[in-house]
């Protein structure tokens, strides 16, 4: 054994489980292997944390088979339940609400009355010559621009 | 038998029964898997729901407890293996507590001190963040196998694996944890170089 490294015989099987002739001969070796003396230490350590850690179990709370029973009730419910009848339940308002935008829209395109070319043309050749004929009579002609300045002149001698 | 006969057909209070009698055991079961209540519970509460729906499939040829055991484990296999793994553990992951702990067990290699019920907690705590850096399955095999000292034949029952199967896992686990542990250790004491190989 002296010769032989012992990590193997450490990964083998659960240190507790090696006999008191295992054990003592892996003292042995490890007064002369540093590695193995690492290894052996790091694995007593590891199979401590382990033994507390398996130690730790949680209970269960008194009230956990209630729960688990209205857990259940609740997904036999659920299941009872068509699947068309859960979809629009869970889909319902959005096609709803879809449906009466369409309906809105439809409404709006096909209902309000709209003007024909011939009124729109109409209406827009009257609208170009009332502006056309705001811009002439605000346009003043030389004369009447000369008159007025000088006539305010004539007034403040 | 009766029992799951009676829930199969219907009889709310004779599953509410089985929820009752094998609870905790199946809280066991899950406690290797999980630290936190909730998530305990969460999986308990898995692993009925699904026992409800293959009531059919139990045919009272093993024992209640043992099939229940083998929904509970693989339940929470599949729970865990959703969970990100971490694939390397450093001193550096490690709290203030669980350093110190280490530090304490270097110079008590024997376990002679009596350990508190914090430095328990620390312990396992410590312990799942070893654990972290191994698989669920091979986190399973070796909680059972040096954990709570089970044979391997029965963590094959408890998981339906071949016996074989359950000690490469235990086998692999074990050096995985100690090589991780052995890194931490070397990583806290820097300066102690290896000298001699064999």
């Amino acid at each position: 054994m002296r010769d032989e490294h012992i990590i193997d015989l450490l990964d083998s099987a659960p240190l507790n489980s090696l006999s008191m002739d295992q054990v003592e001969s892996i003292r042995t070796h490890n007064l002369s292997c540093v590695a193995c003396e690492r290894a052996y230490r790091a694995a007593t350590i590891s199979q401590m944390v382990i033994k507390e850690r398996s130690q730790a179990v949680v209970d269960p709370s008194p009230f956990f088979q209630t729960k688990v029973l209205a857990v259940l009730r609740e997904r036999q419910a659920a299941e009872s339940v068509p699947a068309f009848a859960r979809l629009w339940k869970s889909a319902g308002a959005l096609v709803s609400s879809m449906a009466l935008t369409t309906a809105a829209l439809a409404a709006l395109s096909f209902m309000v009355p709209t003007q024909s070319p011939a009124e729109a043309t109409a209406t827009a050749f009257s609208a170009e010559s009332v502006l056309l004929d705001q811009g002439s009579d605000d346009q003043m002609s030389y004369e009447q621009v000369l008159s007025t300045i000088y006539a305010d002149e004539d007034e403040a001698k | 038998m009766e029992l799951a006969r009676q829930a199969q057909a219907g009889d709310e209070s004779a599953f509410g029964e089985i929820v009752r009698r094998y609870s905790p055991r199946v809280f066991s079961v899950a406690s290797k898997f999980f630290r936190q209540r909730s998530s305990v519970e969460e999986a308990a509460q898995e692993v009925f729901l699904k026992a409800f729906t293959q009531l059919k499939s139990f045919e009272g040829r093993g024992s209640m407890e043992g099939w229940l055991t083998r929904i509970a484990t693989n339940t929470c296999l599949n729970m865990l293996r959703s969970a990100k793994r971490r694939p390397e553990l450093t001193v550096s992951d490690l709290t203030e507590d669980e350093n110190k702990w280490l530090d304490d067990q270097l110079y008590d290699i024997a376990g002679e001190s009596r350990h508190s019920v914090e430095q328990t907690l620390i312990a396992a705590d410590l312990a799942d963040r070893v654990l972290e850096v191994l698989p669920p399955e091979d986190q399973l095999a070796l909680l059972m196998i040096d954990g709570e000292d089970a044979s391997v034949k029965e963590v094959a029952e408890a998981t339906g694996w071949s016996e074989s199967k359950v000690k490469v896992r235990a086998f692999r686990a074990r050096k995985k944890v100690r090589e991780a542990m052995d890194k931490l250790l070397g990583n806290k004491h820097r300066g102690g170089a290896v000298t001699n190989e064999g």
